[in-house]
Parts: C-alpha cells; structure tokens; sequence
C-alpha cells in the first residue's frame, strides 16, 4: 500500500498539469490572503467571517473547483492502469485492497501538502493557521479524492471519467449547495450524501466527509475485487 | 511436493467455456511448458493461476495455498502477456518499484545483476517508452524475477525476439529452475518448449489433451516413427512382392530412387524391414529412423 501510495504521490507532482494546479492555487491562496481586507471592505462580517477572511480565496476556489483540480489530476487513476493493463503487474504483487488505498492516500497526501502549503502562505498574512477551515477543506478533498477513486473503479474507459470529472466537477458544487438549502423535500434528502451539507455548519459535521469517503472507499474496493483485469 | 494444483477448474464467459474441468499438478524445481494454438486457453489458464481473472469453478493451489491469496503473491513472479510497462519510468525504477511492491525491494546491485541475465545492462537509465518490444519483454522477464520468487509464470516470454536473444532467455529460464524455481510457462514455440521444458502439457479447446515429459509423449507417439531406407536398386522380379510386404507392414509409403519411406508404429519392425530386403538381395546402406517431434505431436492433435 505505502509503496502504491509513495509512486502515486511521487507521480503527481511529476506532471505538469499538477504544478500548474499547485501554481494556480499557491497564488489565489496568497493574494487572495494578501488582499482579503480589501476586498472585505463594505461587507458586514460576522466575527467568525472577519477572523477567517484570509482563507476565502482558497476555500472559495476549493469548494466550487475542487473537484474539478482533483478529477483532472486523478480521473483515471485507476482505469487507465486498466486500460494499459500495468494493473497486472500491481495485482499479481499485492492485494487488490492495498492498490486502492494506496492510490486513494498517495492523491489525499498530494493534496494535503498542498493545501498545507497554501496555509503556511496565507498564514503570512493572517498571523494564524485556521486549522478548523484548514481539516474543513480537507475533509471536502478526501471526499472528493475516494468518489474520483470510486468512478475510475466503475467506469473503464478514462476518456469518460474525464469527461465526467467536468461533468461533475462543474454542476456538483452548484447542485450541492443548492441541495443544502433547499427545502423542496422530494430532493432534500440527497444533501446528506453530498459534502457541501456538512460543510455550512460551524461545528465538526465535516468529519460526515471522511465517513461518506470511507463508505466510497469500501464500494470500489469491493466492485475491484470482482473485477477481472 | 505439488507447487501448482488445480481441481476442476474451468472458465466460462456467457455460455462458452473457454477452460474444461482442468486438473493439473506440477512438481516443485520443474520447467512446465503449455503449448497451444492461439484461442487454445493457454493464457486464461495462467492468468487464472496468478489471479488476474477468476475462475468460474473449481480450485487452485499455489505453493500448498489455496488460491487465489495475496501472500503467495510475495513468493510469486509473473510476466503476463500484452502487459505495457509504465512509459514514464526507467528499466531500473520499475525493478525498484515492482520489486519494493512484492516486499522484498531490490538493491541498486540486485537490479543490475538481473538486468545484467536478461541483456539490458546498458539500458538501466533508459525510460521504457523508449524501449523496443524486445526490451520490453526482457524487462518484463526481469521483473518477475527481480524479488527471488518461487514459482514463476512466463506468458510466451520469448515471442516477439529475435534469435540471440531468445536463446539467452531460454537459458536464462533453464538457470532459473536449476537454481530450483518451479517455472509455468506458456509458448507457441515448439522447438523451445521441447528443447528446455522438462514437463509438457498441450491445450486444445480449453482441455490438456496430452501431458507427460518429452519422452513420455514421444512414447505415446512410437506408432508415428519415420524410417528412411537407401538401397541399392531393387530387383524387378522382386519389386512387386517387397513393395507389397512394405506396404502390410506400415503406411505413408514413399518410393524414391534407390530410398524409400515409410512410417511404421513400432521399432521391431524396422528389423523385420531389414531382413526383407536382405531376403530379396537388395543391399542397404543407409536407415534412418526419425522419431515423433513435438511438432509432429502437435500437428497430429
């Protein structure tokens, strides 16, 4: 698992479209915290806002494209070792269970440094490391990563997971957010299984991210233990 | 002590059964062959024995442990074929990897010793997108056996190379199990199997239809043994009576100038041969008796 996990966290800063990723989100993360007084003046704050407003650049960014950042990094992390068929030099080596955690930690760990990096930035200018917003973000990322990791179990072709990963990426959080406020009851249901819900409160419900990603997880572990590769 | 067992396994997709109820053992230190036309069930076999697909029924052990199981795979090499290596990595990195992956990770020296055997010591650096299709084989072959398994699975590990190298493979294998790994492997190559394969087993429609070594199969086969006779010229008066007696005796007769052949399906009759044409008065000079080849077997079945 940790040697799966060190190549595909080795792997994603290799790639080009990751250090672009990365650039993109160490620079709204720094002017967005260098220029957030600014930008706040003339909006009544609560205390909390106020205190946070450093992060609204990153968090902002995070929760309307974050899964956009980690479907066009990570789609086809699983199907396209399928489709080139190296998948079977992993599973003649390791178990199955071992691929998919390894591959789900390798990207979380990708992201968490990044996001670590992105505080440490913003945290030049705020004094502070906002650790509640910071577990926040990453609680959205883990569940973002284990639903990239699930789709590329399901769906073998990574041309379709791509074009699902925009699909997704661009209505989910519209569609998310809109699930979180809504009181039409027909619908309201799907919020508890989205991770915006959990998101709006200003206590630990987020950890519902990593309990959801944890059920995810254990959906495509088994669908890939049955799958024949 | 049986390294390979497989009961009754069998491999079906929709209503066509690819492999037949296959039972098989091979002994721990052999060199087993399976040789088969293409559709034959040779692949699927192995992949099921590494675990790969699954069987549709039935069993199988690896190693005395019943399969498939993720710790015999720490004791496993596998080359599987129309396998792509990972483009962006070099020979040496995917031996790191693939070999840390099997947990028993491969030093610097380890990697080039085993590229060394396999004839990539000087592409160690080189990215295997880079590689031809023969390079890629041999490192396919190098990374089954990077971690020291036990048993090894080959999927046609010398198709597609060219003659040098696959005899430096093929004696790389015959090191291999003389070092006392049991070694799986598929081949169209009959003359390969046949040359360094201590057990055969020949696949037709998802069934072993013949299983022995080389000399148990030719045994089977006795009754296909070709014998060439150069004579000196038969007298006419006895042409018709010992043409007639060598065509009672055995069959595919040939009749050449001064030789003749013909296939008989048992030794002493060369002897009875022999006699005849002495009988007759026609001098022989030369008899050579060409036993059942692999390929003789093969193409019969």
């Amino acid at each position: 698992m940790f040697v799966i996990a060190k190549r595909e966290f080795i792997n994603l800063f290799k790639g080009i479209k990751s250090i672009i990723t990365v650039l993109f989100l160490l620079i709204v993360s720094y002017y967005s915290a260098k220029f957030s007084e600014v930008i706040s003046i003339g909006i009544e704050l609560t205390a909390s806002e106020a205190e946070g407003i450093h992060t609204v650049g990153i968090l902002t960014l995070i929760l309307l494209l974050g899964y956009l950042f980690v479907a066009s990094l990570s789609h086809n992390t699983v199907n396209r070792e399928m489709e080139e068929r190296t998948i079977r030099f992993l599973i003649t080596r390791t178990s199955r269970q071992s691929i998919i955690l390894g591959k789900f930690f390798g990207i979380c760990l990708f992201w968490f440094v990044t996001l670590i990096i992105s505080f440490l930035l913003i945290s030049i200018f705020s004094q502070k490391v906002d650790l509640f917003i910071f577990l926040q973000t990453m609680s959205l990322l883990i569940y973002q990563i284990a639903l990239i990791i699930l789709l590329s179990v399901i769906i073998l072709k990574p041309s379709l997971t791509m074009f699902l990963g925009i699909i997704v990426g661009l209505s989910f959080p519209a569609v998310g957010i809109w699930l979180a406020f809504t009181s039409n009851t027909w619908v309201s249901w799907i919020k508890f299984i989205t991770p915006y819900y959990y998101l709006f409160n200003e206590d630990y419900t987020f950890v519902m991210n990593v309990i959801l990603a944890v059920i995810m997880l254990a959906i495509a572990n088994q669908i890939f233990k049955r799958r024949e590769c | 002590m049986n390294v390979i067992e497989t009961k009754q396994l069998s491999k079906s997709y929709g209503s066509a059964q690819i492999i037949k109820a296959i039972d098989l053992s091979v002994k721990e230190g052999e060199l087993f062959g399976f040789l088969g036309r293409n559709g034959a069930g040779k692949s699927t076999f192995i992949n099921m024995l590494t675990g790969i697909i699954y069987p549709s029924s039935g069993t199988y052990s690896l190693l005395g442990v019943k399969g498939p199981n993720d710790q015999v795979k720490k004791r496993m090499g596998v080359m599987p074929d129309y396998s792509t290596l990972y483009s962006s990595l070099t020979a040496m990195e995917h031996l790191k990897f693939l070999s840390a992956l099997s947990g028993n990770s491969a030093s610097k020296v380890r990697c080039k010793e085993v590229l060394n055997l396999v004839g990539l010591q000087n592409h160690g650096g080189k990215k295997v997108g880079k590689f031809s299709f023969g390079m890629k084989k041999k490192l396919g072959i190098a990374q089954a056996i990077i971690h020291d398994p036990k048993i090894i699975f080959l999927d046609e590990p010398t198709s597609g190379l060219d003659p040098e190298s696959a005899i430096t493979i093929q004696k790389l294998i015959q090191n291999l199990q003389k070092n006392g790994k049991t070694i799986f492997m598929t081949s169209h190559n009959l003359h390969e199997v046949e040359k360094i394969c201590t057990q055969i087993a020949i696949m037709k429609d998802g069934q072993i239809i013949k299983i022995g070594t080389m000399d148990e199969l030719r045994a089977f086969y006795r009754s296909k043994i070709t014998v060439k006779i150069k004579h000196s010229p038969i007298p006419k008066a006895e042409q018709l009576t010992l043409y007639e007696w060598l065509e009672s005796a055995g069959s595919d007769l040939t009749k050449e100038v001064n030789s003749l052949t013909i296939t008989v399906d048992d030794e002493k009759k060369i002897a009875e041969m022999i006699r005849a044409f002495n009988q007759c008065k026609v001098d022989i000079f030369r008899v050579e008796v060409e036993e059942p080849s692999l390929e003789d077997i093969f193409l019969d079945e």
